[in-house]
């Protein structure tokens, strides 16, 4: 018995294995039975070819055959399971239309949603790769200028020495570096200069080799590096004896001793992080109260809770304050977890908004499904009524229904798969950057799986609703009503019509958002304020300390290189400075003025500054309003002289000219004057997240030359891409150690800066499009199908006198009351994302008004066109068949 | 004599093969043939529909089948009856039985009242 059964299993398994072997041979016997059953006939003295057709007929269809066979052949369940996804499948078959559209509309609304819910997941939601990333702080100094300012060495070493609520208390500061192999021209690195327990408090160690050393901190054994795991694979090759390897950074030896983890990739807090250097205090830094120098990152003790830490910086800040108030009156401190800082308020607004949106999408999609599903549920009302009048039970009625609506989001479940794919893919490459970074977006499958049941309970539930509201309906009332089914239905028919109406007001909704949203990010792309990026060419330098010691030594190679990319063919003017018109301003100073009242310590005002070669403002197209630019006359020796712009003229000095009058930096050490010379026009970051002008501050490069510098190079009669190599040979012809980064016309390098605001607009605009083409299929299919319903109705209209127009109108009508209910409820609802939008983006302009009356009008468009093709078919009416159809 | 009606034949063609089969292995062909030679012929049906009830108890595990080679030489699946099998046509053929005493029963007497 036991050895009978295991046979049996043995079958069963032996035909999952060989199915193609199991159809060979069923064919064999097959053909073998009709072989013998025509030789048979044969003998019976018929000819070859009446043989055959005889022993066919005797043997019946033989593919019906084949097919019971191959259900034999499946567990019966399966077998039974399979003839009702044949069956869905045929049906769905029937009407491609309807089917390829409710696919799309799946694939579209799921994917979509899943790509930007990827999107948030990685942004928002996922921790930092830090141990317990929760018990993480960020450490700040707030002042008037700055709410999340660096601290100073001093200061941060009495944090250190407080009895307090942290573990760890780690200090890092940004240092971009050059790193060279050996033998190998030096590069640009992206580092961190570290205080030695900063992987411990980030609860990361290095993955190959070994941390720092406490005793590393000091100035002339920091000579050792850390490297990030990318830094590893994309400058060494992943080579294996890494650790231990000798390397140039700005000049001086150094050694790799250990490499990070590759899941240490943060973007979001650290940014892609190369290098990684004990910071090397000297003595005077470590006494130095004034300068901020460092950002804190510390460790919280495992039952210390946020408010608790909170509360002890604050109060370290207030005793601070006390005790050197020269340096620290009028500032504060705060510990913010970092798990709030990395996402950053513009981030999370975005998100929530585009989230917000995409969600619009989703219920769009499911409500295109509905009316889909209803309608052709309704259709097949007299089919239902027939086969229960018949005999049918519920289930079976229900049976093929549900197998088609599962097939239905099966189909569409797999297309969103692709869409969100696709998606991700393609934010992934929008984020990628000239250095090659990128931020990867993993599909989140969870998402993927939530949407997918989302729209399969949808598409259950509108598509079985009116089937189950089907079988109540009087039988014999559905089966008298007519040949083409009880769509007629009143309550049916206001359902239907009320999705559709909120479709228009979702699309509303949608639309205002993104245009508004697209128009402020390209205002934000192409605003220029205060100067011009056409036809400009810009690369970030930066000198080696150790070959550049000395300010002369700086001032000859940027004399050098003005002279010799002025000398390019098609530069029509060269500047360095510190900094670009349109980023960062990232270095503040306060300042006081000569002849004004001396503010109260702490209360100084700030300017940004901007150190600028003679030929800056002419470069980068800023106009002087008064006075004049730098010339050769401020030589490094010279007076100090400064330009600064119209706002801070106006603010200080008011109606009087500024000319002539003098600031001197408050920078600890004796103060020491300079004339302002010139005025110019404000000049804008082009950051979405960046403040309105403030008070910008000139001075001459020579007076304060620095390392790091941007080259500007205005073209003439070429494009700007035209000069790239000539400005690069070029420098490394001066020095064949420097690297030159983001080298690239000024626009390009904006519209990467800006790439996650431009995602954000590419996405957007998707959505839009994708909710206007989904409400439009909306519209189209609900009045084509009012229309197709209503043909006897129109026949009969026109046998008693109506004209086509009339019927055309009528139809028209329909489908425009429906747009305008909707984008009246609508309108509402696009207050609303105008508020949000304007609480978000303070930037992006609020003329929200002309924007509704654009889009109301555009979907009015989009749904006299939808109507207007099914009411084109009212003129082909042929009135006998619509009144003989009955 | 008249033709068995094709609906009283549903559901009996598996106790049929496993009868056919009881005494010898024969392949698709042959059990065709004994079944419509020993019911003179009044069992016809497509014979293409021995396949899937083949395959059917088959799969139950009722009969097996082999490749072998038939009189005429070519191959040819042949298959028997399985000890279940045997059980299952015993089985069939008490129910088939009982019911056709019990119809019999009830059709003379009413063609005695």
């Amino acid at each position: 018995m036991n050895g009978e059964r295991f046979r049996w299993l043995g079958t069963r398994v032996r035909r999952l294995l060989r199915r193609g072997r199991q159809e060979a041979e069923l064919d064999a016997e097959m053909q073998f039975h009709l072989d013998q059953l025509t030789a048979e006939f044969r003998a019976e003295g018929m000819s070859e070819g009446e043989a055959r057709q005889a022993a066919r007929r005797e043997f019946g269809t033989a593919e019906v055959y084949r097919e019971e066979t191959r259900d034999a052949w499946r567990p019966p369940g399966l077998a039974d399971l399979w003839r009702s996804v044949r069956f869905a499948g045929r049906s769905l078959a029937r009407s491609p239309g309807f089917t390829l559209v409710a696919v799309l509309t799946l694939a579209l609304g799921i994917g979509a949603n899943t790509a930007m819910f990827s999107v948030m997941h990685e942004i928002l939601l996922r921790p930092l790769p830090y141990r317990d990333s929760e018990q993480l702080d960020n450490i700040v100094r707030v002042t008037a200028q700055n709410p999340k300012g660096l601290v100073s060495v001093a200061d941060y070493i009495d944090l250190l020495a407080a009895p307090g609520v942290y573990d760890q208390v780690a200090a890092f500061v940004d240092a971009d570096m050059s790193l060279a192999a050996p033998g190998r021209p030096a590069e640009f690195a992206r580092g961190l200069r570290v205080s030695a327990n900063f992987f411990a408090t980030a609860g990361v160690l290095p993955g190959l080799g070994r941390d720092f050393r406490a005793d590393e901190e000091t100035p002339g054994r920091n000579r050792v590096l850390v490297i990030s795991h990318r830094c590893w694979v994309n400058r060494f090759g992943g080579v294996a004896d890494i650790v231990g390897r000798a390397v140039r950074v700005d000049g001086e030896p150094h050694e790799i001793i250990g490499v990070l983890p590759e899941s240490f990739s943060d973007w979001r807090y650290l940014g892609w992080i190369d290098l990684f250097r004990p910071l090397g205090l000297s003595r005077d830094e470590i006494t130095d109260r004034r300068t901020p120098a460092l950002e804190l990152m510390a460790r919280r003790a495992p039952a210390v809770s946020a408010a608790e830490a909170s509360g002890f910086v604050a109060q370290f800040g207030e005793r601070l304050a006390t005790d050197h108030p020269d340096e620290n009156a009028g500032a504060s401190w705060r510990a913010i977890p970092l798990e709030v800082v990395k996402s950053g308020d513009t981030a999370a607004v975005s998100l929530t908004m585009l989230i917000g949106l995409s969600g619009f999408v989703l219920l769009i999609a499911c409500s295109n499904l509905a009316n889909l599903l209803l309608a052709r549920t309704m259709a097949r009302a007299r089919e239902f009524a027939l086969r229960a009048a018949l005999g049918a039970s519920r289930l079976q009625l229900l049976r093929p229904l549900i197998f088609e609506t599962l097939l239905l989001a099966l189909a569409g479940g797999v297309g969103a798969v692709l869409v969100a794919l696709w998606g991700t893919d393609w934010l992934t490459a929008a984020s990628t950057d000239d250095q090659g970074v990128q931020v990867i977006f993993p599909l989140v499958w969870s998402v993927l799986g939530w949407a997918f049941v989302v729209s399969l309970i949808t598409a259950l539930a509108f598509g079985l609703a009116p089937a189950l509201f089907a079988m109540r309906l009087d039988l014999n009332a559905t089966l008298k009503s007519g040949a083409r089914g009880t769509t007629g239905d009143r309550g049916h028919l206001r359902l239907r019509q009320g999705i559709i109406i909120g479709q228009f007001a979702l699309a509303t909704v949608l639309l205002t958002g993104a245009i508004l949203f697209v128009r402020g990010l390209d205002d934000l792309n192409n605003s220029r304020e205060g100067w011009e990026s056409d036809d400009l060419v810009t690369g970030t330098v930066l000198l080696p300390e150790t070959a550049y010691a000395t300010p002369v030594a700086i001032i000859a190679f940027q004399q050098q290189t003005l002279q010799r990319l002025a000398a390019l063919p098609g530069a029509q003017s060269v500047s360095l400075s510190y900094t670009m018109p349109f980023f960062g301003w990232a270095e503040s100073r306060k300042f006081r003025v000569e002849g004004q009242e001396i503010p109260e310590s702490g209360r100084e005002p700030a300017a940004v500054i901007n150190g600028v070669s003679a030929d800056y403002f002419v470069t980068v197209g800023t106009r002087l309003l008064a006075g004049r630019m730098f010339d050769a006359r401020d030589t490094a020796d010279a007076p100090r002289v400064f330009v600064i712009n119209q706002n801070m003229a106006e603010n200080l000095f008011g109606e009087a000219s500024a000319l002539g009058r003098r600031l001197a930096w408050l920078d600890g050490g004796a103060l020491k004057w300079g004339e302002i010379v010139g005025v110019v026009r404000d000049v804008r970051s082009v950051f979405p997240g960046a403040d309105r002008v403030r008070f910008q501050l000139y001075q001459p490069l020579v007076q304060e030359p620095r390392l790091k510098c941007e080259i500007a190079v205005r073209t003439a009669g070429v494009a700007p891409s035209a000069l790239v190599t000539g400005i690069r040979k070029t420098v490394t012809e001066i020095d064949p150690d420097l690297p030159l980064r983001k080298l690239t016309s000024a626009n390009a390098r904006i519209e990467r800066a800006n790439y996650q605001v431009g995602v954000l607009g590419g996405m957007l605009t998707s959505f839009a499009v994708l909710g206007l083409a989904l409400s439009s299929l909306g519209i189209y299919g609900a009045i084509a199908r009012t229309m197709a319903q209503r043909t006897s109705e129109f026949g009969i209209r026109l046998a008693l006198g109506a004209e086509v127009r009339d019927i055309k109108r009528l139809v028209l009508m329909t489908g425009v009351k429906l747009s305008l209910v909707g984008s009246g409820i609508g309108l509402f609802g696009a207050i609303g994302v105008t508020r949000l939008m304007a609480a978000g983006f303070p930037r992006i302009p609020q003329e929200s008004a002309p924007v509704i009356v654009v889009v109301t009008v555009l979907l009015l468009g989009v749904a006299l066109v939808a109507s207007y093709l099914p009411a084109r078919n009212a003129g082909r009416i042929n009135l006998c068949d619509a009144l003989r159809a009955d | 004599m008249d033709k068995v009606p094709k609906e009283l034949l549903q559901g009996t063609l598996d106790l049929l093969i496993l009868k056919t089969l009881s005494t010898a292995s024969l392949h698709g062909w042959d059990i065709s043939k004994r079944i419509a030679i020993v019911s003179k012929d009044r069992l016809s049906l497509k014979q293409g529909s021995l396949y899937p009830a083949l395959h059917r108890l088959e799969g139950r595990g009722w009969i097996e089948a082999e490749w072998g080679v038939s009189e005429a030489g070519r191959s040819a699946k042949f298959y028997r009856l399985t000890g279940a099998g045997r059980k299952q046509l015993e089985t069939e053929i008490e129910h088939w039985l009982s019911f056709a005493s019990a119809m019999t029963s009830v059709l003379q007497m009413e063609a005695l009242s």
